[in-house]
């Protein structure tokens, strides 16, 4: 029996530039309903640029973007608002608000957007921590004072903490040891499965690709120059893909020497 | 020739440009925040940032302004056998003109800086992109309460800060100067009128939407990392207290 594959986002022909510089060359990419989609790319390739141009924070020169069928580029604040109620986003930095308790980090979207009662809130919120491993006594800590790891899996807990059917995940290993990347793959795993969701993620990590993706796509010189099932990513005869994911230094990818760096 | 004029011009178009990009995003910010739903917790953190935590700056600052006015007056008044005039000199700067000002200069410099720094970082670390992929509007949420905090904490320091520096006039006067107590202070309340307390309370209203708008819009637009935040800050602090004595000569020949 084959399953049907309906498209999330539809991205066709995106361009963006700062300035002089140009990031995104006019991307094609297809994201089906319920799959893991990962996109690599070096350092400096638009990987951000792109993540949030699909979320509106960005907005694009010139292309389209669907999502569900609908065009989103020239979507009113109110359609994004309402758009982005069922999206989830882990930032690379994390990105917890300093000034609030990591129980109400996570309960945020829960108590200011959905006006949920405080202390239903909290007990969501704190279910979700302890879903990601975290404990009662850490949803009382403030961010500042919790480790880099425990922060990803707060960000993590805050994206998922309204059950939303699109996640983004923005180089959710950067910066962790091996053991604590492997554990927030793990998670990242596991969430998107019992969510059903559909979920793009973006990270220049190979094993977290390998670990997350369903397929795999390759950014360079702006556009997507592979993608292909996670399985098929060592077996593919792309020179810029066999460069990338051995990291080798010699090869068709041209290091960035321009002093502007693009996110 | 040419460059100069095409020079003046560029700086002319793009002052032009800066103050459409501010009028902008108070407006907008203004919109956001009449709209429900209302942050009360947001609110009240800036009433008690801007409010409370600012009373001991400005009630020191209003306490020896008001005993330098006092000893000042005395030296300059004396020579003219015009000592009798003290009360009403110190009670009238303070009301009219340093109340509101010193109050302004120094809100300008604890608050309009922190709340730069804060929104930069936030901007820097993409909490403000975290803000808006949880349904939040960052203008609604961290912008209007601050405005909102501004226009009505200010007025209420400033009416702290004219008491105090009274009383700090009051203190050199009486302990110092030898003044009687009670004809100094009967000579404070002859001549104050009501429309004194009042222009300087106006004042600060306009001074606390100066302090907390530039501190929210050079914050909010910050850009590239730790340098870019102290940017902001500096930017915020020196605009707002270039703004407040500007704006304060405008309001006082409005309200002369």
């Amino acid at each position: 029996m084959t399953k049907k594959m309906t498209s999330k986002f539809v991205l066709q022909n995106i361009y963006k530039r700062f300035g002089d510089k140009s990031v995104l060359e006019g991307v094609d990419l297809n994201v089906f309903t319920g799959e893991s989609l990962v996109i690599i790319g070096g350092s400096g390739t638009g990987k951000s640029v792109l993540l949030k141009c699909l979320l509106g924070l960005i907005p694009v020169d010139r292309g389209s973007i669907e999502m569900d069928g609908q065009e989103i580029t020239q979507e009113t604040l109110l359609q994004h608002e309402e758009r982005l109620q069922d999206i989830g986003v882990m930032f690379q930095g994390s990105a917890l608000f300093d000034s609030l308790k990591v129980w109400e980090n996570v309960a945020f979207r829960l108590i200011n957007a959905q006006h949920m009662d405080r202390k239903r809130a909290k007990e969501i919120a704190l279910q979700k921590l302890a879903a990601v491993g975290l404990t009662e006594k850490v949803g009382e800590l403030s961010p500042a004072e919790i480790s880099g790891g425990m922060q990803r899996r707060v960000a993590l807990a805050r994206a998922i903490a309204t059950q939303p059917h699109v996640l983004f995940f923005d180089e959710p290993t950067s910066g962790l040891d091996p053991i604590f990347s492997s554990v927030i793959n793990e998670l990242i795993r596991n969430c998107v499965k019992e969510l059903g969701a559909t979920a793009i993620t973006i990270t220049h990590d190979m094993s977290s690709a390998r670990r997350i993706g369903d397929r795999i796509a390759m950014l360079y010189g702006g556009k997507i120059i592979w993608c292909g099932k996670a399985d098929d990513i060592d077996t593919c005869d792309n020179s810029y893909v066999q460069q990338f994911i051995h990291g080798q230094a010699k090869g068709p990818i041209q290091l960035e020497t321009d002093a502007r760096h693009v996110a | 020739m040419v460059w100069a004029l095409s020079s003046i011009g560029r700086v002319f178009i793009e002052f032009l440009a800066s103050t459409g990009r501010l009028t902008l995003f108070l407006a907008n910010s203004l919109v956001q925040g009449l709209q429900p739903p209302y942050y009360f917790r947001q609110m009240l953190r800036q009433f008690w940032e801007i409010g409370y935590l600012s009373l001991p700056v400005v009630g020191l600052t209003a306490f020896f302004t008001g005993m330098v006015l006092a000893l000042q007056s005395y030296t300059g008044f004396s020579r003219f056998n015009a000592e009798g005039a003290i009360a009403s000199v110190v009670a009238l700067s303070m009301t009219r003109e340093l109340g509101p000002v010193l109050a302004g200069l120094m809100i300008s410099g604890r608050i309009g800086g922190a709340m730069a720094a804060e929104i930069g970082t936030m901007r820097v670390t993409e909490q403000l992109d975290a803000l808006i992929t949880l349904s939040t509007n960052p203008q609604k949420y961290l912008i209007a309460p601050r405005l909102l905090a501004g226009v009505t904490m200010l007025p209420l320091l400033v009416l702290i800060a004219d008491v105090i520096g009274i009383f700090g006039g009051y203190i050199v006067s009486v302990y110092r100067l030898g003044f009687n107590p009670a004809i100094y202070t009967k000579q404070t309340f002859d001549f104050i009128q009501m429309g004194d307390v009042t222009s300087g309370l106006i004042k600060a209203a306009f001074f606390g939407f100066i302090i907390t708008s530039m501190g929210c819009y050079h914050g909010f637009n910050s850009k590239g990392g730790a340098q870019g935040v102290g940017r902001a800050t500096t930017y915020a602090v020196v605009s707002s207290s270039i703004l407040i004595l500007v704006a304060n000569y405008f309001l006082t020949a409005l309200l002369f």
